[in-house]
């Protein structure tokens, strides 16, 4: 898994818009953040730079197969 | 271009084109069914209205930070629009050195410095935008300094301190997909919301485009929401476009090769710095040259001790060429000095092997489908980002200003660049809004645009996006297709007319068939169409230039070609709505059109 878990949200939002990939989207119900789409994250750990209270983890592998060259 | 040459194309597919994709996605068989669509979302629920200003500002990044402040200190009234948040959405966040001249205790004269710069760059550069970085760079890095840009490692809060002082209009994730025109000119733009199930249309007396450059959306480098938008919208509308032959040959670490926080070794968390004059010719398409020659493992910069052998300190004969000032000689690279100033400085620090990709053993592709910073992008007719069609600008990665040329020449000239670039920009579309009577456009042409903006959702059958742009990386991402470990890094005729039989039948035929389910995939299914249109531009601008010449690598071409190449390529639509690639001498610019 690239972003791998949100793990004590309080719903504030910020890493919703601060994914530059539209990953994370907001669960209404729940009021928190949810991992909508992880194939399109870039793991660029902005989300969770920006986190005010340290809830993202990310791992370094991608979820889909990665594209390189020669290798 | 006649029917005969998409015949042979077509041919191709079937024999010598088919290795291309198919071997490295063996699952992505072309011949895949259309899946049926299960819209989450209806298009009928999609609201519709006209907001209207005097400037839009296109983007969140650096260039457009710039834009809106200087349009507004100009005497405009500016909307600010962008597909991701201020400061945290493209390549800007990812930037952390920036190039400031200080006239006062500079190293060169601003004339040595052009003259420097156009020696790497091989005559590629445009020395206008050239000496306009070097002039305006320190005053935007001390308006930067002002709102704390210097003093956190994240962007958003200082970008934001300007916008809010002015009371600028600031719409986040909303994902611009047209620009309007008429009467021959730019008369705003149209987009959807990402958060809701909205439409917006603006009305604008000028606009200027911000929105980067892109990529086909690769593993291991921060510029998957960069899909070259802003160029195809621009394209469309009549917009001549340029740059499309040069490459980005930034590699990733062979380890945990998708992760960009990997590979840019915790250079993410650093707060930015200023960079002084130290002019390169960094290519990448050397390693890639490498890497097609002897396969790998290959790395990039200079040799650890102790590290894993590679083949880095091997001399092949051949390769790309670099001028005799640049050219690093053989032996142990120079020893860096203990203290460092600037960027350099946080590569010394522990943990930090070098820039991204540097350090280790390498793949390929991490930035594949981007070109050099500053070098595709609009045409520019005059030194404020003015574009071929009145009323549009842009600035930065947008621009096709050749600021540096096809390779990149000045560490931290890319965030200066796009600074000073979208300033100039900003103030200059706000005086020219001053003298245009706002036109209207016809509710009927807003109902058109609506209908393809939401067309992906209205489908009942097609193909996801995601899969169609998994096929195109399959056909672009290998380094002997435009790069020697690309399609794009080192080029073969044979190969890039294998890869644009692909990149068509996915024009022609998957284009009109992307499916989208929600939002996030109309997101998707509009960012395919742009990647793939850019796809056809960088392989056609690459089979064009039968020459070799700073980051654009012909292994049937290997020579520069100062006879017949000292030029430039734009690219634009016809009347008929073909595409079109011409050439600009370097000695002939601006040209009139």
């Amino acid at each position: 898994m690239p972003i791998h878990q949100i793990n004590g949200c309080i719903g504030c939002k910020t890493c919703i818009s601060t994914c530059p990939t539209d990953v994370i989207q907001f669960d209404e119900k729940r009021k928190k953040a949810v991992i909508a789409y992880p194939e399109d994250c870039q793991i660029c750990h902005l989300c969770r730079l920006y986190c005010p209270v340290n809830a993202i983890t990310i791992t370094p592998e991608k979820s889909i197969p990665v594209m390189v060259s020669w290798r | 271009m006649s029917s005969d040459t998409d015949i042979s194309r077509r041919q191709f597919m079937g024999a010598t084109a088919a290795v291309v994709g198919a071997a490295a996605f063996a699952s992505l068989a072309f011949g895949a069914e259309p899946v049926t669509n299960r819209p989450k979302i209806n298009a009928k629920d999609f609201t519709q209205d006209v907001q209207e200003t005097d400037v839009l500002v296109i983007g969140g990044g650096m260039a457009a930070l710039f834009a809106a402040v200087k349009a507004h200190d100009a005497g405009a009234k500016v909307t600010m629009v962008s597909k991701g948040r201020l400061g945290s959405s493209g390549l800007t966040p990812f930037a952390k050195g920036i190039f400031s001249y200080d006239k006062s205790n500079a190293s060169m004269s601003i004339d040595d410095f052009v003259a420097k710069v156009s020696e790497s760059a091989i005559g590629t550069n445009n020395p206008v935008f050239t000496r306009q970085l070097a002039e305006h760079s320190y005053d935007r890095v001390q308006e930067l300094k002002s709102w704390g840009f210097f003093d956190s490692a994240l962007y958003a809060n200082s970008f934001l301190r300007p916008i809010e002082a002015r009371d600028i209009p600031l719409i986040e994730r909303v994902m611009i997909t047209h620009l309007l025109k008429e009467k021959g000119r730019v008369v705003g733009a149209s987009g959807f919301s990402l958060d809701e199930n909205k439409i917006i249309h603006f009305s604008a007396k000028t606009v200027v485009l911000c929105t980067g450059s892109g990529g086909f959306k690769p593993s291991g480098f921060p510029v998957c929401d960069l899909t070259h938008d802003g160029s195809i919208m621009a394209y469309d509308i009549g917009a001549r476009v340029t740059g499309k032959e040069w490459n980005d040959g930034h590699p990733a670490s062979a380890e945990n090769s998708g992760s960009s926080y990997d590979n840019w070794h915790g250079q993410i968390e650093e707060k930015p710095m200023t960079t002084e004059v130290r002019i390169n010719h960094h290519l990448g398409v050397d390693l890639n040259y490498k890497a097609y020659m002897q396969g790998g493992p290959v790395a990039m910069g200079p040799p650890r001790p102790g590290g894993k052998s590679d083949n880095e300190s091997t001399q092949l004969s051949g390769g790309p060429y670099v001028p005799a000032a640049f050219r690093e000689t053989g032996g142990p690279p120079p020893p860096r000095p203990q203290q460092e100033q600037g960027l350099f400085s946080l590569f010394r620090q522990n943990k930090h092997d070098g820039p991204p990709g540097m350090g280790g053993e390498s793949v390929g592709g991490s930035s594949a489908g981007m070109a050099i910073h500053k070098s595709e992008g609009l045409v520019p007719v005059d030194d404020t980002g003015l574009s071929t069609v009145p009323g549009l600008y842009a600035a930065g990665d947008a621009l096709g200003s050749y600021m540096s040329g096809g390779i990149y020449t000045q560490i931290g000239s890319s965030l200066a660049g796009s600074a000073v670039q979208g300033a100039v920009a900003g103030e200059a579309a706000a005086l020219a809004s001053a003298d245009v009577t706002r036109i209207p456009v016809a509710e009927a042409k807003l109902n058109q645009i609506r209908e393809e903006i939401l067309a992906p959702l209205k489908r009942e059958k097609g193909y996801s996006p995601a899969w169609v742009t998994q096929v195109l990386q399959a056909v672009m991402i290998p380094n002997f297709v435009l790069y020697i470990k690309f399609v794009l890094y080192i080029k073969k005729e044979r190969m890039m007319n294998g890869a644009l039989a692909y990149v068509e039948e996915l024009k022609e035929h998957h284009v009109p068939m992307l499916l989208a389910e929600d939002r996030h995939q109309l997101r998707l299914a509009h960012e395919t169409r742009n990647m793939i249109v850019t796809a056809e531009m960088k392989l056609k601008a690459s089979l064009m230039r039968k020459e070799s010449r700073c980051s654009h690598y012909r292994l049937d071409y290997p020579d520069t070609d100062t006879e017949n190449w000292q030029a430039w390529i734009n690219i634009y639509k016809d009347d008929d709505g073909n595409m079109q690639l011409e050439k600009q001498a370097f000695g002939n610019w601006p040209v009139s059109i």
